[in-house]
C-alpha cells in the first residue's frame, strides 16, 4: 500500500472534483429543453454577478429550477449510497456488501411508503421512517447473515436477498391495500428516479440535507484508520487497541443514516454503493483515509453521468435512473461475484 | 330416492355458498335460468365473434365507465356485480364486487353465473378475458379511441342487452348536444392545453387516446404529440412545448390537482406561465372515463376554456349542472386572458 500523504489526498479528490465538474456541465447542457453551451455559460454569470433580470426566463426555469436541483439531489445521494456501501463492505468485511443488496434500500423504502400511507406530507416523518428502516432491516441482516456467531459472505448475502425480497412482497401489498389506485406515485420508491421537483424552499431543503450527509460521512471518515485496521483482522485490531465494537456501532449507524436519507429523496437507486468502492479500490487503492472521500466524488459522477443518460436515451421521456444504475451494476457484481468463488 | 330428490337443493345450496363468497348474497337479480338460451353472434370492439345470449339478464361489468354505462342505460337491476373502483352512481358500491379491474377474481365471477361479462382495453387485462372465455362466459370487450368509438360502444352494449330504445334514445341526445357544443365552438382557435392525468410522476395522454379527442370536442388541442397512450413527461418538456392552459383531471386522490394556489407554491410550477396567469383548469373525472358522463365533462370543459364564446348564451342556459362550484373560481384574476391564441 503506498503511504497516504495529505498532497497524494488532495491530489486525487481534486482530479475527482475535476471529472465532476465536467459531468455536471455535460448534464446541465444536455436535456429535452436545447439551450446552446453559450446560454447556459451566460446564464450562469449572469446569476453569480446578480444580472438575474438579464436571463431569460425560461433558461432560469430549466437550469436553475429543473437541473441544478436535480445534479444536486444526485450529488448528495451518489455520494450517500457510496460511502453507506464503502461503510458496509469493511463493516461487514465483504467486498459484496451494498445497501441495495442487502435489502437495506427496501426497508428504507418500506419506511417510506409507510410513513406516506399512514402521515403523509410531513416530509421529516418520511424522512425518519426510511432511516428506521434502513437501520431495522441492516440488524435482521446482520442477525440472520452469522453463522456459528460469525459473519458468513455467502449466508449474509442470501439473507439480504431475503429480506429485500420479503419487504419488497410488503411494499406490493401495501400498494395494492393502502393506496388504492395510487400505484405509479409509488413505483418510484422501487425504482430511484431523481425526477421529483424540490419542495418549495429547495436552498434550505439541499443546505440540511448535505448537512446530515457531512455529519454521518464524517461520522465514518473519523474511523478511517480503525477500519483499515479490521480489514486485515478484527482480533488483530483489538490488539492494537481499535475499539472494535464503538468503531462497528458508528459506521453501523452513520451507513445505515446515509442510506435511509437517499432513500428518502429518491427511492432505492442500486448498485452504486457497491459499485464506486470497487471502481476507486482498483485505481486508488484500499487504504479507508482515501477510499471515503474519493467514493463520495466518484459516487456523485456515476450518478449525474448515469441520470444525464437515463434524460437522453428515451427522451422527451424519462427513464429512472435506477433502471439505468441496475442495468450497469447487475453484471458488474455477477463478474465480481465469479472472481471471488474462483 | 331421498337423495335424488334433494339433488337440487344441494346444488343450489352450492350456488348459493359460491354466491356468498362472492359477495353476492343482496343482489336484487332475477336468478339464472338453466335452460339454454338462444344466443346470437356478437363481434365485439376489438372484433372478437361472441356468442351472447339473445336474454341477457345478469351482467358482469369490470370496469367502472361500464358500469356507468349499464346504469345509464337503465339496465341497473341486471347489473349482477362490478368491481371495487365502480363508484358511480353511488348504488353501483353497493353492488356485489369481483375485485379490482386489473385482477378480478374469475371465480367470483363465474359464481355471479352472468350471461355477460363487460370488460374494456382501457384497464382490464387480456389475460381476464381470454380466462373467461375458457370457461364458456362471454365478454364483451370495448376499446375507445374517440368519443365517436365511445356513442357507437354504448349503442352496441344497448343492442346486445335488448335495451336498443333507450341506447338510442341517450346516443341521439348525447350527439345533439355534441353537435350544439361543435357548432358554438365553430370559429374559435383551439387552446394549446397539457392534459396532466398523473402529477407526480407528470403523466399526460397520447394522441391516441379517446381524451385527445374529448380535448377537440371541447375546443382544445393537447400539446403532447406522443404515440404512447399515457406518456411520462418532464417538466423541462413542458417547459419547451409551452402549452396556454394546464387542465387536471380531478378526483384521483391528488391534492394538488388543479388547485391553483397549490401550484402557486410549488417550485418551478409556479413560474410555468399558464400558473401565472391563472391558466389551470380542472375538469371532472368522468373525462378520463369512457362513458355517458364523458360528455358533461367535455361541455364543462369547452365552458371553461371559451367563455367569451359561451357569455352570451350563458343567460339562456339556466341552472345546469356544471360542476360550477370548483371550477368557477379558478378563473378570478385572469379576465384579460382567455382568449384563446389570440
Amino acid at each position: 500500500m503506498r503511504p497516504l500523504t495529505p498532497r497524494r489526498l488532495l491530489s486525487v479528490c481534486a482530479i475527482l472534483a475535476g471529472v465532476l465538474f465536467v459531468v455536471v456541465v455535460l448534464s446541465l447542457r444536455l436535456g429535452a429543453y436545447s439551450i446552446s453551451s453559450g446560454d447556459i455559460v451566460m446564464t450562469l454569470i449572469n446569476r453569480v454577478i446578480g444580472r438575474t433580470n438579464q436571463i431569460p426566463s425560461e433558461f432560469n426555469l430549466v437550469v436553475f429550477g429543473l437541473r441544478l436541483p436535480r445534479i444536486a439531489l444526485g450529488i448528495l445521494v451518489g455520494a450517500s449510497l457510496s460511502v453507506a456501501g464503502a461503510g458496509f463492505q469493511a463493516l461487514l468485511r465483504n467486498p459484496l456488501a451494498d445497501p441495495y443488496v442487502l435489502g437495506v434500500s427496501s426497508g428504507a423504502a418500506l419506511g417510506a411508503i409507510l410513513s406516506l400511507s399512514l402521515a403523509p406530507h410531513s416530509p421529516l416523518a418520511m424522512q425518519g421512517a426510511a432511516f428506521l428502516g434502513a437501520v431495522g432491516t441492516i440488524a435482521a441482516v446482520y442477525f440472520l447473515g452469522r453463522r456459528g456467531g460469525q459473519l458468513d459472505s455467502s449466508t449474509l448475502l442470501l439473507a439480504g436477498i431475503i429480506s429485500a425480497s420479503f419487504l419488497s412482497a410488503i411494499i406490493s401489498f401495501l400498494m395494492t391495500t393502502l393506496a388504492g389506485r395510487d400505484l405509479r406515485g409509488m413505483a418510484f420508491w422501487l425504482m430511484g428516479d431523481l425526477s421529483s421537483a424540490p419542495p418549495a424552499d429547495p436552498g434550505r431543503w439541499f443546505g440540511w440535507l448535505f448537512f446530515v450527509f457531512f455529519i454521518a460521512a464524517g461520522a465514518i471518515y473519523t474511523t478511517a484508520s480503525d477500519l483499515n485496521l479490521i480489514l486485515t483482522g478484527e482480533e488483530e485490531a483489538r490488539h492494537l487497541g481499535v475499539h472494535v465494537g464503538r468503531v462497528k456501532l458508528v459506521v453501523y449507524v452513520s451507513a445505515s443514516l446515509l442510506t435511509g436519507l437517499a432513500v428518502s429523496v429518491s427511492g432505492s437507486i442500486g448498485y452504486v454503493g457497491l459499485l464506486v468502492p470497487h471502481v476507486i479500490r482498483m485505481i486508488f487503492g484500499s487504504d479507508y483515509r482515501l477510499l471515503i472521500p474519493a467514493t463520495a466524488i466518484g459516487g456523485a459522477i456515476a450518478i449525474v453521468f448515469a441520470d444525464t443518460l437515463a434524460r437522453m436515451v428515451v427522451a422527451p421521456t424519462e427513464l429512472p435512473v435506477g433502471a439505468m444504475t441496475a442495468l450497469a451494476g447487475a453484471p458488474v457484481f455477477i463478474y465480481l461475484l465469479r472472481r471471488r468463488m474462483r | 330416492m331421498q337423495f335424488r330428490k334433494s339433488y337440487p337443493s344441494i346444488l343450489f345450496l352450492a350456488i348459493a355458498l359460491g354466491a356468498t363468497a362472492a359477495r353476492a348474497s343482496q343482489a336484487p337479480v332475477p336468478p339464472a335460468t338453466t335452460v339454454p338460451k338462444p344466443t346470437a353472434q356478437v363481434t365485439d370492439e376489438l372484433g372478437r365473434k361472441v356468442k351472447v345470449t339473445t336474454d341477457v339478464r345478469r351482467i358482469v361489468s369490470l370496469a367502472p365507465n361500464l358500469t356507468e354505462t349499464v346504469y345509464a342505460l337503465g339496465l341497473q337491476e341486471r347489473l349482477a356485480g362490478d368491481t371495487d373502483y365502480c363508484d358511480y352512481p353511488k348504488e353501483a358500491a353497493g353492488k356485489p364486487h369481483v375485485g379490482g379491474p386489473m385482477s378480478p377474481s374469475i371465480e367470483a365471477i363465474v359464481a355471479l353465473q352472468p350471461d355477460l361479462v363487460l370488460a374494456t382495453t382501457s384497464i382490464n387485462r387480456v389475460e381476464t378475458v381470454a380466462a373467461l372465455e375458457r370457461v364458456g362466459i362471454a365478454v364483451y370487450v370495448s376499446d375507445p379511441h374517440s368519443v365517436e368509438g365511445l356513442l357507437a360502444g354504448i349503442r352496441k352494449i344497448a343492442d346486445i342487452t335488448g335495451a336498443s330504445a333507450s341506447g338510442k334514445s341517450m346516443v341521439d341526445d348525447l350527439q345533439a348536444r355534441l353537435d350544439s357544443l361543435h357548432a358554438s365552438l365553430n370559429g374559435s382557435t383551439p387552446c394549446r392545453v397539457l392534459f396532466v392525468v398523473w402529477s407526480s410522476p407528470l403523466i399526460s395522454i397520447g394522441q391516441g387516446t379517446f381524451i385527445a379527442d374529448a380535448l377537440k370536442l371541447a375546443g382544445a388541442e393537447s400539446v403532447v404529440k406522443s404515440t404512447r397512450n399515457w406518456p411520462e413527461m418532464s417538466l423541462e418538456e413542458v417547459i419547451r412545448l409551452r402549452p396556454e392552459y394546464l387542465v387536471f383531471a380531478r378526483g384521483h386522490d391528488d391534492p394538488d390537482a388543479g388547485n391553483l394556489d397549490a401550484l402557486r407554491k410549488k417550485p418551478v410550477y409556479r413560474d410555468l406561465k399558464p400558473v401565472r396567469e391563472g391558466h389551470v383548469v380542472s375538469v371532472s373525472d368522468s373525462i378520463d372515463r369512457p362513458a355517458p358522463r364523458m360528455i358533461d365533462a367535455i361541455e364543462a370543459l369547452a365552458h371553461q376554456l371559451h367563455p367569451e364564446v359561451f357569455a352570451a348564451l350563458r343567460d339562456d342556459f339556466g341552472p345546469r349542472d356544471w360542476d360550477s362550484a370548483s371550477w368557477l373560481p379558478a378563473k378570478a384574476g385572469a379576465k384579460e386572458g382567455y382568449l384563446c391564441g389570440r
